[in-house]
């Protein structure tokens, strides 16, 4: 191998090492950066605004996570979260605490029969997730003829372990979202769940010729990521104190964003929960940074699809990739 | 007219060419030769364009040209058929044949179809094809498409100036036998217009068509003899090379099969349309060959055995209990493993690590309540990786970074992680090198001795014949001969072969 030492040198596979910590370098970048030019971003109330944005939009991306890794896409995770917004609105005045458990139930079926359709009857998650997605907006539009239902004084007392401080002042949906990302954690490392999403996302032929129930490991990320989009649902309806059809529209984009700017390649294979907290926050920096910084709310979009474009084109290794559908 | 000078081309740690020399002169037929991994296929691809060489010329004409991609190599009179063919099964004959060549047609930005069916009617004539250039190609004959790829190939003699050269990858592996009789005429015929380079794993046919024989070995030639002064056992043997020494296929420790109950039993098993009625028994301890050529049905009744395409009809008897396998992990569930013949794809989760592949079928022996324990997934793979003599820096390397022959190494150390008893070897020394394939051999007498029993195809019959205990030829879906091959006494390939055609 005469030409090994060119090989190791060459500028490609420099960056081929260096990639894995490009979104956390890109982190502390966008902390310094805003923190120079606004000082007062950096104080402890705002970092803790966007600590709570950032927890929201996590709970869908961590489910989504899976979903990427197998080399699916979930469309219908605003949606859902949307609906559980609705659901949890609605039950908590006749079932009380109840009314969670429920709605993140309703979130997992919903997320499995997506999954079921993937699957079985052989459609692309892309369709199949938008088709849900559109069918989960429309039992919400149909629940109260398309207006929100504000959370009454009881139902947001029974909000309060979302909405209050327990922990320093911290807001509990803080503390909310690690106990989500250390399950995350756990559930891809010490789980077969885990494991076989990793293999059938990185070779499926090969772990379905090593046995592995492919079918069932694909249709259980959906699960999860139902579930995931409701939970962070019902986290938006206690924060806004109401649940509307429309409660997470324009989630979905930064969704994807916070998966795939941390790192996840959405081919699949490559990526876990940790990258994805690291894109959760640089989407959320980027949010709330935007706003400090006075871009217009409306223009936010238009920087998301940039980023969006710009870390899938950094973090998918193209050259195993023969054509890109 | 068209020279090869040198050329060698190395893939990572495989030497795919090692200073490979070849000439092609004017109206001949060149017959190339080799075992699969010899460098036949770089080769090809190397002339078509798709292959850069690490070094070596290649000349037209006795200018030295670099073939840039598949377009440049076609400007030099180079054209391809391909084994799998390049034809789009969904466009019309005509279409196919001037595909990219749309242009000639066109007049003001339309296609004029009539004259482009024309040309085409003339193309197809000069290799004596009847059939409608309206035709979509799907609905030809698998011989008819040959020839329209061979029409196409012609084709290419009204773009270019230099002299043709038609390179024919293995164009008699799918064709029946008055099938390939057509061609070789038209090929006989045409040689008046190019020269052609034969490529194919039949050596009568080889000898019957070329005029001179190029036999590969290892990725260099090992020999160019002219064909009317050489015989098909001493291409075999130059080909094949030393290999063909007794202790290879470790013949001393093939033992006995036990007595008593199958591990696996098929009986009347079919596959609608695809193989019918086939009869065996899988002894403990046996290692069962399975020959015939591609279309015979014994690719797809390996993946009947492990799951991938369910019986229709017949029973499969697995450690005394019916079953119809509807899946893998059906197959798995009942103790069979699979060495899939497409490692790269089927075998090994390329990206993930050494011992993750190992415990993929049987994650339970990694798992201490429910949960993944990683510590003694390491130590369960350090210790494969020592028995095996894997060579790797760790358990947690990728696999992709690992040569043929060790992640061929890791796809049995998952079956022996899983604890399968019964191993479906399909092709499990394609694309190794030879002291790879011997580890292989080792490992399969080993597995054997210890009373796991193994139905094996293979690329080559002396591999068949000389790793089994018994062979099952098949033939048209069918089971054509049995064959005992115990050893010391084993069949002749002559034997087999005829039972196989």
């Amino acid at each position: 191998m005469a030409n090994a030492g060119i090989d190791r040198m060459s500028p490609g596979l420099l960056f081929d090492r260096v990639r894995p910590y490009t979104p956390v370098l890109l982190l502390i970048l966008l902390l310094l950066g805003i923190g120079i030019a606004q000082p007062d971003f950096l104080r402890p109330k705002d970092l803790s605004v966007i600590l709570s944005d950032a927890a929201v939009l996590f709970e869908l991306a961590a489910g989504m996570t899976f979903v990427i890794m197998l080399g699916g896409i979930d469309l219908s995770v605003q949606a859902g979260a949307s609906f559980a917004s609705m659901v949890v609105a609605e039950l908590l005045p006749s079932v009380g605490y109840l009314a969670f458990p429920i709605t993140i139930l309703i979130g997992l079926v919903a997320g499995l029969s997506s999954g079921f359709v993937h699957v079985r009857l052989r459609i692309p998650s892309f369709i199949a997730t938008l088709a849900t997605g559109g069918i989960m907006t429309g039992l919400s539009l149909l629940m109260e003829a398309g207006q929100s239902v504000s959370l009454q004084q009881a139902g947001r007392y029974q909000c309060v372990w979302i909405t209050g401080n327990l922990i320093l002042g911290i807001p509990n949906v803080i503390p909310i979202a690690c106990v989500v990302a250390l399950g995350g954690l756990f559930l891809q490392r010490y789980t077969r769940f885990g494991r076989f999403s990793a293999a059938i996302g990185a070779g499926e032929p090969a772990a379905r010729a090593a046995g592995i129930s492919v079918a069932r490991y694909k249709i259980m990320a959906f699960g999860l990521s139902g579930a995931c989009a409701a939970f962070g649902g019902v986290l938006l309806a206690a924060k806004l104190g109401s649940g509307s059809p429309d409660l997470a529209n324009q989630l979905l984009l930064p969704t994807i964003a916070a998966v795939v700017v941390g790192g996840t390649a959405i081919t699949g294979g490559i990526g876990n929960i940790g990258l994805t907290v690291v894109g959760t926050l640089i989407v959320s920096i980027v949010r709330i940074g935007m706003t400090f910084l006075g871009v217009d709310i409306f223009a936010q979009q238009i920087v998301f699809g940039t980023a969006l474009v710009f870390a899938v084109f950094v973090t998918i290794d193209r050259s195993k990739i023969a054509i890109i559908k | 007219m068209l020279t090869v000078e040198h050329i060698s081309k190395r893939y990572g740690p495989v030497q795919a060419l090692r200073d490979v020399s070849i000439d092609v002169r004017p109206h001949e037929v060149v017959g190339l030769i080799g075992e699969n991994g010899a460098g036949k296929s770089t080769l090809m691809r190397i002339l078509a364009g798709t292959v850069q060489p690490d070094q070596g010329v290649i000349r037209v004409n006795g200018t030295a040209v670099t073939l840039r991609d598949s377009r440049h190599a076609k400007a030099c009179g180079i054209a391809m058929v391909f084994q799998e063919q390049s034809l789009l099964l969904n466009m019309t004959v005509a279409e196919n044949l001037h595909l990219t060549q749309e242009g000639e047609f066109t007049r003001m930005g339309l296609l004029q179809k009539r004259r482009m069916n024309a040309a085409a009617r003339a193309h197809l004539s000069r290799v004596g094809l009847d059939v409608d250039p309206r035709t979509q190609v799907g609905e030809l004959t698998f011989a008819a498409r040959q020839m329209v790829e061979l029409a196409k190939a012609l084709a290419l003699e009204e773009r270019t100036t230099a002299p043709l050269t038609i390179f024919l990858d293995e164009p008699t592996s799918v064709l029946e036998t008055r099938d390939i009789g057509i061609l070789f005429d038209r090929m006989r015929s045409l040689k008046s217009r190019a020269s052609f380079i034969f490529v194919s794993h039949r050596l009568d046919e080889v000898l019957q068509i070329s005029d001179r024989v190029y036999v590969m070995k290892d990725g260099a030639v090992v020999a160019e003899r002219p064909a009317d002064a050489v015989t098909v056992s001493e291409l075999h043997e130059m080909m094949v090379g030393q290999e063909l020494h007794a202790g290879y296929y470790r013949e001393d420790r093939q033992g006995l099969p036990q007595e008593g109950e199958p591990a696996l039993e098929a009986r009347g098993l079919t596959v609608r349309g695809v193989f019918q009625g086939v009869d065996f028994a899988l002894r403990r301890g046996e290692v069962l060959g399975v020959a015939g050529v591609i279309g015979s049905g014994r690719e797809e009744l390996m993946r009947t055995l492990f799951g991938f395409l369910p019986q229709t009809a017949g029973t499969l008897t697995v450690n005394g209990r019916d079953l119809v396998l509807r899946s893998p992990t059906e197959a798995v569930a009942a103790g069979i493993g699979y060495i899939p013949r497409e490692r790269r794809l089927e075998g090994l989760v390329m990206d993930l690590s050494v011992a993750v592949n190992m415990t993929l079928a049987n994650l339970d022996v990694a798992m201490s309540r429910n949960i993944i324990d990683r510590t003694r997934e390491r130590a369960i793979a350090k210790d494969w990786i020592e028995r095996l003599h894997i060579r790797t820096p760790n358990a947690n390397q990728v696999c992709r970074n690992l040569s043929g022959g060790n992640q061929q190494k890791i796809v049995l150390a998952r079956w022996m992680t899983a604890k399968s008893r019964i191993l479906i070897l399909d092709h499990p020394t394609r694309g190794l090198d030879v002291g790879a394939k011997g580890e292989v051999y080792d490992l399969i007498r080993a597995l054997s001795e210890d009373g796991a029993s193994i139905i094996l195809t293979s690329d080559t019959l002396e591999e068949t014949i000389g790793l089994c205990h018994t062979i099952l030829v098949m033939r048209d879906g069918s089971i054509t001969g049995r064959f005992d091959a115990p050893a010391g006494a084993k069949p002749s390939q002559v034997a087999l072969l005829e039972q196989m055609v």
